[in-house]
């Protein structure tokens, strides 16, 4: 019920939040992908365990 | 998982979560520069003990 005021907490209608959302997780896919091959490359540098 | 942006403001999010990113970051990187096995600019540090004894076991040269 309150999903369809434009009045949420954040003053975000729920299209935008869901854009932002879709945007939000790409980027942390692509974080987390960029984050595993830096690990990666400094395990076959000095393997920490 | 959307509708957490209905709660919480993405910008304030935004700076929040890459202010903690960074400080996160730079934790790390400076914890492994002080490590002996991790720090990628100067390699392990060679103590003065073995230093000595290498140098004096050196034969002697002309300076």
């Amino acid at each position: 019920m309150a999903d369809d005021k434009r009045g949420s907490l954040t003053g975000l209608t729920e299209n935008e939040a869901k854009e932002f959302h879709g945007i939000f997780v790409t980027s942390f896919i692509v974080f987390t992908v960029i984050a595993i091959i830096a690990h990666f490359l400094v395990w076959q540098w000095r393997p920490w365990l | 998982m959307w509708r957490i942006w209905l709660l919480f403001d993405p910008r304030r999010a935004l700076v929040a979560l890459f202010t903690f990113l960074f400080v996160l970051a730079l934790l790390i990187h400076f914890i492994l520069l002080s490590t002996d096995r991790f720090n990628w600019l100067q390699g392990p540090a060679v103590s003065q003990a073995v230093t000595s004894e290498v140098l004096s076991s050196l034969p002697d040269r002309v300076a």
